[in-house]
């Protein structure tokens, strides 16, 4: 264990990040959503409060649905970290993606990444979930456009049920 | 749909939506800003009081800091309405909220920014202050504004018909008093804005979380003194709107100042919080309201005095207070109003525009009156409005013109889906149905700035790749106008909708657009598109005519090509042919103005609430109520809303939900408070924005009335349905508990308070009754 | 909004090495899931140069042996009724209810009975708070919810402390002086300036569930249904012998500066579940209860909803039993 505050805050850290190693140096403090927007430039995670109140920076860590605003990058050393930019494959929409444009679930899009992101984490771990389930999973996301009507039949409808 | 045609009428997923949902959308504080400085905004701690002093000297002598402004580097002022410029872009001389800029500064980063903002030395004279309209309007309250005496910024007094014979003829009147909280816009996206200046050519670049780059562009002109020449306003995607960002906010203005005084590239976003304090919400407002009707249920006779605290500064107050009397007309036959409208100075952060604008707590208050009259008069609510329904084409007492009117068929589709006729007052305790109506404008008929150009313009482009692009100045902040856009240039074309791209709000490319507010986009600048797409259908048409060896008259296009009898020309040969007759790329321009008959009645302020078009929407509301805990469940809502003509009823239904979401914010939980004008509602967590938890299913009916004026008939499709959800759950809510609740938001403990007063107040009745 | 304050993380791989870390830095703190002490270092409440994250230590990420729970047991792992917590539901109940998923994701109970104590004057931004001259609390010399006291109200919000109160479970704390068990309702101080009461150095190790428990389950009121911190939550436990109650224990979170067990209960026992009962065991919460003005719903609605609550909850007990 390392004993020694004082010392140089910055230090490498390693994870995987939407399918690629990654290593950034940035010091303890450093938070998760900043790393992804200032340092690594991958601006689709938002931020829309001041901290842990909107849902908007969304991410998954290890599959599960973390806020990139109360993230320590640190914490993220030898994890598998995704964000909206790494749902896409060779340019194409993955299924939750595609449900939320065809089916109108994004208005404005500014809660878009978080919402599928999150919704993307609840049919990973429950691929046809119930309207409770979903209203549960997207619970700590806020849109403001949808009155979330739409978002919830995109999600039923990248769960084939729409 | 039963209006459907090829491209229009079908449900279209957004255009830019492919950006949104795969995080490529670029908004404000996305854009890449490699080296720019980081902006920050010292604010006013003081709710009133006079600067004696703002020392910057040593915040200026901070390593890594490159600009340090106050008061004194703009001494204009600037605002929405030409005839109420009243804010200073950074205060001068005296503050008039807590949250008011003071001064800013420009920095090499964040933390170099706090710290020059902490060196910042402040001295305020404090002055007394008020909060509220009542204090502002005590004989004795200091004036925020030395031109206004009194606090009042403006008041209005408008009559119509015989008011007093109306009351007379009346077998039920109901006088009442209603008041509605202040509510924020709480867009998801914070403000932001990114500014570089470039002091070699005196130049600004300005990109901005804007619904209104033209105004933009003038108050930039204005404040810094720049030719509006030098000066190029860019719209990045915008994380919604809903009326925050429909005039010029300080921040914006304070970021290109930085910019210039740096020689640089500012960055600024703000906090939530900032964003909360930056403000322009819809205004506390209490709501004096006498109506009369019938025995038969015929309105006789309506007077209504509204006061609304606007804030420290103008703003758009005086089009607050004008709406709030106007629109009182318009829905139903109102023989008789009396309008007394007060619009108050406060020092509080400024309020503005709101979904709804004007109309959302007049409404609110309407409706919950004839709530209360039907019940009096042992009338159904529905049979109520029936009573009282338009006749289109008309013109209200007011001067409002009415061409379409699809009331009727919206109340006929809410009443049978709800169930209504079997359902209502038999759900059980605890449970109930409630419904009003209400509506809103397509577009202020008569704009702010009278400049005589025409409302709208878009031009429509084309060259050597066929391909269409629609130039437009209209900002789709996430409505989804630039996919109406496309839609009907694609439509008028004949071209599929994946030839036409839009480009959006780039004062440097596009036409100049009025912005993004009062519903004015699909009806007046889809008018323009369409005017545009048949210009160059026309010069296509001559170029095919050429081709064909055809008089002009006998060609016909349809599925994107051109025919003359048995000879058919491809597009893309037509526009290689147009191309070469007219001389390389063509640009077709559109435009689109509301004729005079429907810029609104003479008298003052009559340009106020004229419209061209309004939505008509009707909706039921239905409610579980937990006594004991005050907790109301909102179990369903179905709305019917006659927009003309749905061009995208995917984004129709969409905004209609949307709507009526947000008017249950504001009925359930949203408000913002004070202490001492400190705001207490300033984050994500204070103010109460629904979650999806608490959030019903909406069921949405279309109804399409073809608006003669419209778009293939449209008109306004997201702002009309929320005014009357308050209303509907305030019945819902009466007819589950019997409680006529007459303030919003009706929260858990003032719906509480409400059962236990009506409870205290029975076990007196019946201990006197004993005793 | 200031930057965040830099600070180090430590990341002790035993009890041992946490104890030793906090006594080599003074003025370091615990940090489990970050989801309290993140967004308070975000508001600048407080710039710790050192935070000792709890999460390394494989101890207290343990559910069990027994029914034991480690401190850094995240509330997903507790809201997905693992069949060790099946005989306490009012628990996984209070977990489930915590904000939204991806903070019971990263939340744990330990940083969930140990959150901070919450006021609208207290949960704000630097300058917000510099422009109330700040509070008694923290940096200032008043209390704007009590200027003439001389204690700070601001309202312990964990949902997590009533079910385990409730429960009557034991809590196991580490420290300079290595560990001990002690009943959980120890931990707490009616004063919302120092409501813990752990000594220099100390950290929850975890709790203990005891064998057997009574039914038990847990209600809160609050505005919406995420996002929100309870404006009263209520656990109760209730026995019942031949339709009576025989045994009750009632836990409330929201309403003070601390969660607390209700006191006088006793002479609740021995008649059944009845309107008369509910009313007796509401007066005795409304007498319990002292909600200020720490919300922005009002402190009186705090007091009725806390009190109905626990009249329905006991009611729905009784019925099931
Ligand atoms: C928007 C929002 C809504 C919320 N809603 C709720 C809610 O409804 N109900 C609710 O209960 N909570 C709520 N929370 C608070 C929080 O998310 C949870 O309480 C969570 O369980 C805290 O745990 P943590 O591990 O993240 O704590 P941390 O933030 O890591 O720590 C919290 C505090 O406890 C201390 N601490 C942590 N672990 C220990 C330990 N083992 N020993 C001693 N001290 C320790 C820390 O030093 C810190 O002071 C909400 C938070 C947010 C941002
Ligand atoms: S109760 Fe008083 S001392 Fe405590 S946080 Fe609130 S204002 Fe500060
Ligand atoms: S940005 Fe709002 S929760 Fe992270
Ligand atoms: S789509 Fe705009 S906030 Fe959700």
């Amino acid at each position: 264990m390392q004993m020694q505050p004082d010392a140089p805050p910055a230090a490498p850290r390693r994870f995987r990040l939407n399918g690629r190693d990654r290593s950034v140096t940035v010091p303890d403090h450093a938070l998760l959503i900043d790393t992804l927007r200032e340092t690594l430039r991958l601006t689709g995670t938002k931020q829309g409060c001041d901290g842990g109140e909107c849902g908007a920076c969304t991410v998954l860590i290890d599959s599960v649905p973390r806020l990139a605003c109360l993230t320590r990058t640190g914490e993220c050393e030898g994890r598998v970290v995704e964000t909206i930019e790494g749902l896409a494959r060779q340019g194409r929409m993955n299924r939750v993606q595609r449900a939320f444009h065809e089916q109108l679930g994004t208005q404005c899009g500014y809660c878009t990444p978080g919402m599928v992101m999150a919704a993307e984490a609840l049919l990973r771990r429950v691929p046809h979930p119930t309207e409770p389930e979903i209203r549960a999973a997207l619970a700590g996301n806020l849109c403001r456009c949808t009155g979330y009507v739409k978002i919830i039949a995109a999600v039923q409808a990248a769960a084939g049920e729409g | 749909m039963r209006n459907a045609r090829a491209v229009v009428g079908q449900p279209t997923p957004l255009i830019d939506g492919i950006e949104k949902v795969t995080g490529q959308a670029v908004y404000t504080a996305d854009l890449p800003a490699e080296g720019a400085l980081v902006g920050r905004i010292l604010r006013s701690k003081e709710a009133h009081g006079r600067i004696r002093r703002i020392d910057i000297e040593a915040a200026r002598a901070l390593p890594g800091v490159r600009a340090v402004i106050t008061g004194a580097d703009c001494p204009l002022t600037y605002g929405v309405l030409p005839i109420a410029m009243n804010e200073p872009v950074l205060a001068r001389e005296v503050v008039r909220y807590r949250g008011e800029p003071l001064a800013a500064v420009a920095a090499d980063d964040a933390v170099t920014a706090a710290a020059a903002l902490a060196l910042i030395a402040v001295e305020i004279d404090p002055l007394p202050a008020c909060f509220t309209a009542a204090a502002a309007r005590a004989p004795d309250a200091v004036a925020l504004h030395a031109d206004k005496p009194g606090n009042l910024e403006r008041e209005v007094h408008h009559r119509f018909g015989d008011v007093e014979a109306g009351f007379a003829a009346a077998d039920f009147i109901r006088e009442h008093v209603y008041s509605c909280a202040e509510v924020a816009h709480a867009q998801m996206e914070p403000h932001a804005a990114l500014a570089s200046f470039d002091p070699e050519r005196g130049q600004l670049l300005m990109q901005s979380t804007s619904q209104v780059p033209y105004y933009l562009h003038l108050m930039l002109a204005r404040c810094l003194d720049l030719d509006p020449a030098a000066i190029r306003v860019v719209k990045p995607f915008i994380g919604g709107g809903f009326g925050a960002r429909v005039e010029v906010l300080n921040f914006e203005l304070i970021t290109a100042l930085l910019a210039r005084a740096s020689g640089g590239t500012v960055r600024m976003v703000l906090s939530r919080e900032e964003t909360f304090l930056t403000h322009r919400g819809r205004p506390e407002t209490e709501i004096r309201l006498k109506l009369g009707i019938t025995a038969a249920g015929r309105l006789t006779a309506c007077a209504a005095e509204v006061v609304q605290r606007g804030g420290a500064y103008a703003g758009y107050g005086i089009v607050t207070i004008l709406y709030a009397g106007a629109l009182l007309q318009g829905l139903y036959d109102l023989p008789a109003l009396r309008y007394d409208g007060y619009r108050v100075y406060a020092n509080l952060p400024p309020c503005g525009a709101m979904r709804g604008h004007g109309a959302v707590d007049v409404r609110f208050a309407f409706e919950a009156a004839l709530d209360a009259l039907a019940a009096e008069a042992g009338l159904d609510p529905f049979a109520l409005r029936r009573a009282n329904l338009l006749a289109a084409p008309t013109e209200t007492p007011n001067g409002l013109r009415v061409e379409s009117y699809g009331l009727g068929t919206c109340l006929d589709w809410v009443e049978a889906a709800s169930g209504w006729r079997a359902r209502r007052g038999r759900l059980g305790p605890g449970r109930g149905l409630g419904m009003a109506c209400s509506h809103y404008v397509s577009g202020a008929a008569k704009p702010i700035h009278w400049t005589g150009e025409p409302h709208a313009v878009v031009h429509l482009r084309l060259d050597f790749d066929g391909g269409i692009t629609v130039l437009t100045g209209a900002a789709d902040i996430g409505q989804g106008s630039s996919t109406v856009m496309a839609q009907a240039a694609a439509e008028v074309l004949g071209v599929p909708l994946a030839r036409v791209r839009v480009i959006a709000a780039d004062s440097a490319l596009t036409p100049k657009d009025n912005g993004s507010y009062s519903s004015r986009v699909t009806f007046m600048v889809g008018n323009a598109t369409i005017a545009a797409a048949r210009a160059l259908r026309e010069r296509l048409v001559a170029a095919a005519a050429v081709l064909l060896d055809a008089p002009e008259a006998a060609v016909e296009d349809a599925g994107g090509q051109f025919h003359a009898g048995e000879r058919v020309a491809s597009f893309a040969e037509v526009t290689r042919a147009a191309l070469a007759r007219e001389g390389g790329a063509i640009t077709a321009k559109g435009s689109f103005t509301c004729p005079e008959p429907f810029q609104g009645g003479k008298h003052r302020g009559g340009a106020v609430g004229a419209t061209m078009g309004f939505s008509y929407a009707a909706q039921v509301v239905e409610v579980a109520v937990d006594a004991e805990t005050g907790a109301i469940t909102v179990e369903q809502v179905w709305v019917a809303q006659d927009c003309g003509f749905a061009i995208n009823p995917l984004a129709v239904e969409g905004q209609i939900q949307g709507a009526v979401w947000m008017g249950m914010g504001q009925a359930l939980s949203e408000e913002t408070g004070y202490e001492s004008g400190l705001a207490l509602h300033a984050s994500m967590l204070d103010y109460k924005v629904p979650t999806i938890l608490d959030s019903p299913p909406i069921a949405v009916h279309v109804v399409e009335s073809l608006d003669p004026n419209g778009p293939f008939g449209a008109k306004e499709a997201s702002e009309g349905a929320l005014a009357g959800f308050p209303p509907a759950l305030a019945a819902a809510v009466a007819d589950a508990v019997g409680l006529r609740m007459d303030r919003l938001p009706i929260t858990p403990d003032r719906l509480l308070e409400a059962l236990a007063q009506r409870a205290r107040a029975g076990r007196l009745a019946r201990a006197l009754e004993v005793a | 909004m200031e930057p965040l304050a830099p600070f180090r993380v430590l990341a002790p791989a035993s009890i041992a090495e946490a104890v030793a870390a906090a006594a080599a830095h003074q003025g370091a703190r615990f940090l489990a899931g970050g989801t309290d002490l993140l967004v308070n270092l975000r508001h600048g409440i407080g710039a710790p140069g050192v935070l000792i994250d709890l999460r390394s230590i494989p101890e207290l990420r343990r559910l069990g042996p027994d029914r034991g729970i480690g401190a850094a047991v995240t509330l997903a792992e507790i809201a997905a009724a693992p069949p060790m917590l099946a005989a306490y539901p009012a628990l996984i109940a209070a977990a489930a209810s915590v904000a939204g998923p991806a903070h019971r994701a990263a939340g744990t109970l330990g940083g969930n009975l140990c959150l901070d104590t919450r006021c609208i004057f207290y949960n704000r931004g630097e300058w917000w708070r510099s422009a109330t001259a700040f509070c008694l609390k923290h940096r200032g010399e008043t209390c704007h919810v009590a200027p003439t006291g001389h204690r700070c109200h601001a309202a312990f919000s964990g949902d997590l402390a009533p079910a385990l109160l409730a429960y009557d479970a034991e809590m196991r704390i580490a420290g300079p002086d290595g560990l001990r068990t002690e009943p959980l309702s120890a931990l707490y101080a009616e004063d919302g300036a120092a409501h813990l009461r752990l000594g220099p150095g100390e950290f929850l190790a975890g709790v203990i569930l005891p064998p057997d428990p009574w039914p038990a389950a847990y209600a809160k009121a609050r505005t919406r249904g995420a996002i929100d911190f309870p404006l009263a939550g209520v656990a109760v436990a209730l026995r019942t012998e031949a339709g009576s109650v025989a045994g009750l224990r009632v836990a409330l979170t929201g309403t003070n500066a601390r969660p607390f067990l209700l006191a006088g209960t006793e002479a609740l026992l021995g008649t059944p579940v009845d309107a008369a009962w509910r009313d007796r065991l509401g007066r005795l919460v409304q007498k319990q209860v002292s909600p200020m003005r720490t919300t922005l719903a009002a402190a009186h609605y705090r007091r009725r909803v806390a009190a109905a609550l626990a009249g329905r909850v006991a009611a729905q007990l009784a019925e099931a039993a």
